[in-house]
């Protein structure tokens, strides 16, 4: 049995990912299984789905703990806890990453293959520009890198369960495909991302929670980032005054200032500043 | 205190009066309305200075008492019947958030076909809401209970909402003397609530919340560890009783000449009274028979239940209502509690006095000669037959 | 710099749940602004359960209580009664409800709450369907617009009956203070919200709440789109007030409806044939609005007693 992990973000369809995964893995007459982790979704939120291909029927349900391979749809979720947790001697790891980029962080004893299946979906008019949807794209490396199912299946499954753009799907698996490559660079050998912690267990008095969410961290929810030119800025306080995650404040003088750790980067700011001073960049 | 001739209706508004409640809110069904037409009144002499909303539904009306109490409200809803199904989602919301509410619930059959007296369906179909269920034989366990509902409810090793059961019409619209406790030593016996895990206004905090799976569990398991602590806390609450009015409502489960009975009926509620004197006659012509009546349905008591049928022969279990695909709620019940003891008792699940049919000393008379010959499987139903001595009377 | 013109003060706290660009949630940190930190939320199933965030955190710098979806009337009424008993002064009460949790399962518990004049503010965030779940159709999603449940295909044309008129059901119970409010118009949202707390009687707020995965455009263009709506008319800037109807945004000239819903994915299937109905639709909307608020003036005198019959 082989077992594949998908971490990506809300929208960008991870979920079905892991259902075309087990769809193709059917046609090529194999016993599959997929299953979305259940939480709530939410658009760019870290989302994880998992997939197994077995010969035999499988008796496991659930997440999976020691996946085969893990594929990173958006290359910053690397970043954070938990990602390649007990991924298995020899794994694969496969991330959506444009071709510049060489390295990953990543430990030893696996193996490191990118694709840049956002170019790839753009290419095929799969989402948007922001938020290209690239599943069928790292499909296609995931079949070539892991032989996990033909690429013949994976089409097939493609044109039969993609109800929109089948064929601009399937040539974008084709191109992931052809376009993979595994990452040698010596550099890639670097620390595993942390592990995720162990939470302490509290003994709730009723279901009364006390918290504040400032201590959720949704950072990593984001994609581009907004980069605000203070000289051209009109003090307008417009940032501020439109945004969503409470995530611009502003100083003693008016000026915005970025509240990192919870901007989701959704460009708003950069969208209803008069003078155009933020800019909306690529996360690297 | 006085000796008022009162139904079992308003002996719930006069202990809601008397408890002090914050906030009333119901919606009228037959047979409760009578219990809040009292508390109505007695809002409109001055008597009773409680915020009284009349809502819109059953659903409405509980939602009302769970979110008052969140605040930290004392609070009290009545209902009957297909007003309590109603309320369903809203018993788990009640039991979920720890919300000490207290419900008079007048037990009537459900539709349909449309059925207007008692029954235990409504109740028992709610056994898995997190409730406590209390059931009352006559109106002055309806008014003592729903004063020690208030004190077990709030009680901080507890925190859980409590039904107060009374059958409809036998007690709900049935007048007899009530000893109708002074005020100051209500006041004395349950002091004002102390909120527990409550909102507080300008005080961050969220009741209810999102969880995950790892902390879901967390709080059920809280849910289990309060319903383990309730029947030890009743008795507790039932000990200040009894020492303040002298007199005790006598526990989890009342047993009645049980003392070497080859057999023992169970009862629940009103059919507790003619078993009993069915028991006298019994015993007087020489017949070894008990009653053990039942006063909590959940959580379900079960080591009381099991001391007290300890070396009984045989065991009937009368139930005013059948549970789909089993037989009677209390039999399948008083049968799982007794699966952990060495020596077993022959169980036998009598359905009776369903839909509001009498139950006569005579239909009880014809349960324990059935139950005297021996066992049987599955269930009996026990009067399908028409009421013979009534159509007489008729 | 500029002066604010909108209060400092947060009471929506950074960590929350919401997606990139939300509409209800810049439309509750606004409406917090105006309501003050002595506030109590009641939130019934509804995207806002999982903004608000995860146990043990909470992203509300006010108490907040959960509910069933269809309870929010029911559960101010509640919150209120228990103020009111236990003598907490000054406390404003708010149920927070989506568009589902309001004109379709919750509108029973609503109308009660309406017409039982509670002390409370109800608030409709309307994202114009069931969006917590994934998009299904509401009462309130309007004509025409693609949903998971209302399809587009050969034969259909995504949702095939108009917006349920939530507001005129509201008016209907003669409410103190009613209003519409638009989080692309801060100063007026916060202004309607500081209106209502002043109020007492039942009150209702409706909030128009772009949806970026839901309406299926860029997360960027939240606020530009709630402005859209208003200014093609589609959706109105008013308050209600003792019967007293109120424009509170004026346009002289309305910008073309195709300007608001050509920007939306879940209207991309329109033809411009359809455009030009729903454009007419809206036009009718305008005007209606108009003359209720010419007809608004002395409506409210006291009748003559010569309709009475001798």
């Amino acid at each position: 049995m082989q077992e594949v992990r998908f971490l990506g973000r809300g929208g960008q369809g991870a979920v079905i990912a892991a259902e075309l995964l087990a769809q193709a893995a059917f046609l090529d007459g194999k016993i599959p299984q997929s299953f979305p982790f259940f939480g709530v979704e939410r658009r760019g939120a870290p989302v994880t789905a998992y997939a197994r291909v077995s010969s035999e029927p499988i008796e496991v349900r659930g997440s999976i703990a020691t996946p085969d391979a893990v594929v990173v749809l958006d290359r910053g979720l690397l970043r954070f806890a938990g990602a390649t947790d007990g991924l298995r001697e020899n794994g694969w790891v496969l991330v959506n990453a444009p071709a510049s980029v060489q390295a990953f962080a990543a430990p030893a004893g696996i193996r490191l293959a990118s694709v840049d299946a956002a170019r790839i979906a753009v290419d095929h008019h799969l989402g948007s520009p922001t938020l290209p949807i690239v599943n069928t794209a790292i499909l296609g490396a995931l079949a070539r890198v892991t032989g996990i199912v033909s690429l013949d299946a994976l089409e097939r499954a493609i044109a039969a369960a993609v109800p929109r753009k089948p064929q601009e799907n399937r040539a974008a698996a084709r191109a992931g495909f052809e376009e993979v490559r595994p990452l040698t660079d010596p550099r890639s050998r670097l620390p595993l991302p942390p592990p995720r912690p162990r939470r302490e267990l509290p003994l709730p008095e009723g279901p009364l929670a006390l918290r504040s969410s400032e201590e959720i961290l949704t950072a990593s929810w984001r994609s581009l980032r907004p980069q605000i030119d203070l000289s051209r800025c009109t003090r307008c306080n417009f940032c501020w005054k439109y945004c969503p995650d409470v995530a611009i404040t502003l100083d003693a003088e008016g000026y915005p200032k970025l509240e990192e750790e919870h901007c989701k980067g959704c460009g708003i700011c950069a969208e209803v500043c008069p003078p155009k001073t933020i800019a909306m960049v690529a996360e690297a | 205190m006085t000796v008022e001739v009162l139904s079992g209706n308003h002996a719930q508004s006069e202990a809601v009066r008397l408890a002090r409640v914050q906030v009333v809110s119901a919606y009228p069904i037959t047979p409760q309305t009578t219990v809040v037409e009292g508390i109505a009144e007695f809002v409109a002499s001055g008597r009773f200075p409680t915020q009284f909303v009349k809502v819109e539904s059953e659903h409405s009306a509980l939602q009302v008492c769970v979110s008052a109490s969140a605040l930290g409200a004392r609070t009290y809803t009545a209902t009957s019947s297909q007003g309590l199904l109603l309320m369903h989602e809203l018993l788990h919301w009640a039991a979920g958030m720890r919300a000490p509410i207290v419900m008079g619930v007048v037990n009537r059959a459900v539709a349909p076909p449309w059925a207007l007296g008692a029954d235990h369906t409504d109740t028992f179909s709610q056994r898995d809401t997190g409730w406590i269920q209390l059931y009352a034989e006559n109106n002055q366990e309806v008014l003592d209970m729903v004063l020690e509902a208030y004190r077990l409810a709030e009680d901080p090793a507890v925190r859980l909402p409590v039904m107060v059961a009374e059958d409809a019409f036998y007690l709900s619209h049935t007048v007899e003397p009530v000893d109708v406790p002074a005020q100051e030593a209500v006041d004395a016996f349950l002091p004002p609530r102390q909120g527990h895990a409550i909102l507080r206004p300008g005080e961050p905090s969220r009741l209810g919340s999102f969880t995950s799976p790892e902390d879901y569990v967390l709080f059920r398991h809280e849910l289990a560890a309060a319903a383990d602590r309730v029947v030890p806390t009743l008795g507790e609450v039932e000990g200040d009783f009894a020492r303040r009015f002298g007199r005790s409502l006598g526990g989890t489960v009342v047993p009645y000449r049980c003392e070497g009975a080859d057999a023992v009926l169970v009862t629940l509620g009103t059919a507790s009274t003619p078993a009993r004197a069915t028991v006298d006659a019994l015993r007087s012509e020489g017949k070894k028979v008990g009653l053990l009546k039942l006063r909590l349905l959940r959580p379900f008591p079960e080591s009381e239940l099991r001391a007290a049928l300890r070396g009984v022969g045989a065991v009937g279990v009368f139930d005013r209502a059948y549970t789909f695909g089993a037989a009677g709620a209390v039999a399948t019940e008083t049968r799982a509690a007794l699966y952990g003891e060495r020596e077993r008792p022959a169980l036998t699940s009598f359905v009776g006095g369903v839909g509001g049919r009498e139950v006569t000393p005579s239909l009880v008379r014809r349960v324990f000669d059935h139950l005297l010959r021996g066992p049987e499987e599955g269930i009996v139903w026990s009067d399908l037959e028409p009421h013979r001595e009534l159509e007489t009377h008729g | 710099m500029a002066r604010l013109t909108i209060p400092k003060e947060e009471l929506l706290r950074p960590g929350h749940a919401a997606c990139p660009g939300c509409g209800p949630a810049l439309a509750v940190r606004l409406l917090l602004k105006g309501l003050g930190a002595r506030t109590i939320v009641s939130i019934p199933a509804s995207c806002w359960t999982v903004i608000a965030g995860t146990y043990p955190s909470s992203a509300l710098g006010v108490p907040v209580l959960d509910t069933p979806i269809e309870s929010t009337g029911a559960s101010i009424s509640g919150l209120r009664a228990a103020a009111d008993a236990l003598g907490l002064e000054g406390l404003t009460v708010v149920g927070l409800a989506g568009d589902g949790g309001t004109a379709d399962i919750g509108l029973q518990a609503l109308s009660g709450m309406l017409e039982r004049r509670t002390d409370a503010i109800y608030v409709m965030y309307d994202n114009e369907a069931y969006m917590n779940t994934g998009i299904q159709r509401s009462g309130a999603t309007p004509l025409g617009a693609w949903t998971t449940t209302t399809p587009v295909s050969a034969s259909a044309r995504g949702k095939a009956e108009p917006k349920k008129d939530v507001m005129s059901i509201v008016l209907a119970h003669r409410p103190a203070y009613a209003a519409t409010a638009n989080p692309s118009f801060p100063e007026d949202l916060v202004a309607k919200a500081e209106k209502a707390r002043a109020v007492h009687g039942a009150r209702f707020l409706h909030l128009f709440t772009p949806c970026p995965p839901g309406w299926k455009f860029d997360s960027a263009d939240s606020v530009a789109m709630g402005r859209l709506a208003t200014e093609t008319g589609l959706f109105p800037l008013y308050e209600v007030e003792d019967g007293r109807l109120k424009i509170t945004r004026r346009y002289s000239r309305l910008k073309p409806v195709g300007e608001y819903l050509s920007r939306q994915g879940r209207y991309s299937h329109l033809t411009p044939q359809e455009v030009d109905a729903v454009q007419a639709e809206v036009l009718r909307g305008w005007v209606g609005l108009l003359r209720r608020e010419a007809e608004a003036g002395p409506a409210h005198d006291a009748p003559s007693a010569s309709l009475l019959t001798r």
